[in-house]
């Protein structure tokens, strides 16, 4: 109880701080969240280039709603700053009217394992396997492969995941388990359609 | 491919991080395009004031705020016995005195210390009514409507007294150890060991049982017995003690205390009955 008085404090704390204009709290508040939210956006639209510039826009567009409304309904700042995310995608799709299909082949931002213990041939086997994961994920709903990188990319919880997305805890659980398996599905889809073509080559 | 290995392999995905140089970069944009709108740095009492609100909304909650009002329910209950524990019948205070003596029962777990506990308060507050009644300014004419009413309520705690008394009597004969050969009977009890030692040795026994005379608590040894002769003498001992009037056993003084203290009551005679009450209160100790 007294783990979850000190988090309520810090999250009241750090919107109070945002409410009366503090800089501090910005720069805080931005360094804390900036790579999850990044990241997000990044798998959410595919683009490294447009994620950076929706990232901005999410931070100003917090800072504005901080200043402007009550923040009775925020529980936390990092929920706050999803919820604004989502909606500026959404308002990303209708102007591109592009939702992302193709997969992020990005040369930019490759996977790279780093791990002295492993030896190289199972480092690359391991990179391929990540860049096949990363290349699925576009490929699926929109609501499965959003629930999937709030939980096992940027690690929130099923609470936060719930204030977020304004759905029951209960609906959540099935939502991430329907997602693993259509995920798990494309993965081994693509595993044996690659085995196959090796086997067609030998 | 388990969930486990995918649920690993995409946890890995989270080194997909924003160029370092970029985030430099667009904070110090962001900064300066908050300044316009009025970002500063806050003052200490700023601060102060937002870590206090904080707070205040941090531990606001309804569980929180029904943690709090337990515990100081509890303590209430604990310690308002002090300051009640004056009040007398006819007080103001008196009803509060009763709630946190009640309060103060309801915290003890043993069921027989929780009964000893409750026939002392009752005791006592019997004691204290017949105390009032006994004072002629305020059982007089003028206040036969209040002294019917504490006379109820004393007809009512001596009751109380009874039924409890009863049940700690009951506990402590369940209670008797008769491994040593140290047997406590009732009166009535006497008259089964007499007929089973007139089954034994043949011998004829009077049985005397009187109406309305007191259950009496003897005590008689039953060591085995050989020969005739000691079977002779423990009967007659048991006849002796059968015939006695004398209470030997402190078990039953509060019994009789108590309904000595309803005839005392019934002849009004209010203070022998509060000095009878408090004896009872020293015997349940």
């Amino acid at each position: 109880m007294a783990n979850q008085i000190v988090e309520k404090f810090k999250n009241k704390k750090a919107l109070s701080r945002l409410k009366s204009q503090d800089k501090e709290a910005f720069i805080e508040a931005y360094d804390e969240n900036v790579d999850d939210i990044h990241r997000f956006v990044y798998f959410k639209i595919g683009s490294k280039e447009e994620a950076n510039d929706l990232t901005s826009m999410i931070f100003l567009k917090t800072w504005n709603h901080i200043q402007t409304n009550s923040l009775e309904d925020s529980k936390t700042l990092r929920a706050l700053l999803y919820k604004i995310a989502r909606n500026t995608i959404i308002d990303y799709y209708r102007e591109t009217s592009n939702k992302i299909t193709a997969s992020l082949d990005d040369e930019d931002n490759k996977i790279e394992v780093i791990d002295e213990k492993i030896d190289p041939q199972t480092r690359i086997d391991q990179e391929a396997d990540l860049e096949r994961i990363k290349s699925k994920l576009p490929l699926l709903k929109e609501e499965y492969r959003e629930v999937i990188i709030m939980r096992f990319i940027n690690d929130l919880t099923l609470e936060e995941i719930a204030d977020i997305s304004g759905k029951k805890i209960g609906n959540i659980r099935v939502l991430i388990h329907r997602a693993l398996s259509a995920l798990k599905t494309l993965v081994e889809a693509d595993n044996k359609a690659t085995d196959n073509k090796a086997n067609d080559k030998l | 491919m388990s969930d486990k290995d995918l649920i690993a392999k995409l946890n890995k995905l989270k080194t997909i991080t924003p160029d370092l140089g970029w985030k430099v970069s667009n904070r110090e944009l962001l900064l300066s395009q908050i300044s316009n709108s009025g970002a500063h740095e806050l003052s200490a009492w700023e601060v102060f004031v937002i870590n206090l609100g904080s707070l205040a909304k941090a531990i606001t909650r309804p569980v929180y705020a029904l943690g709090v009002f337990a515990l100081v329910l509890i303590s209430g209950s604990l310690f308002s016995h002090q300051i009640f524990k004056d009040a007398k019948p006819n007080d103001s205070l008196y009803i509060a005195r009763i709630i946190s003596e009640q309060a103060r029962i309801n915290t003890v777990i043993n069921p027989e210390e929780r009964n000893k506990l409750a026939v002392q308060f009752v005791t006592e507050r019997a004691k204290e009514i017949s105390t009032v009644l006994a004072n002629p300014e305020f059982n007089n004419e003028a206040n036969q409507d209040q002294v019917a009413k504490l006379n109820t309520s004393l007809n009512q705690e001596i009751n109380n007294v009874k039924s409890r008394i009863s049940y700690l009597n009951v506990k402590k004969d369940s209670e008797k150890n008769t491994e040593d050969g140290t047997v406590l009977a009732t009166g009535t009890d006497i008259v089964t060991i007499a007929s089973e030692l007139k089954d034994e040795a043949g011998i004829e026994l009077l049985n005397k049982t009187e109406e309305n005379e007191p259950a009496l608590n003897v005590i008689a040894t039953t060591s085995p017995v050989k020969a005739t002769s000691d079977l002779e003498e423990g009967v007659a001992s048991l006849t002796e003690v059968a015939s006695s009037t004398e209470v030997v056993n402190s078990l039953s003084g509060p019994d009789v205390a108590i309904e000595e203290v309803e005839k005392l009551l019934e002849n009004k005679n209010y203070n022998e009955a509060a000095n009878k009450l408090k004896e009872i209160g020293e015997m349940i100790k």
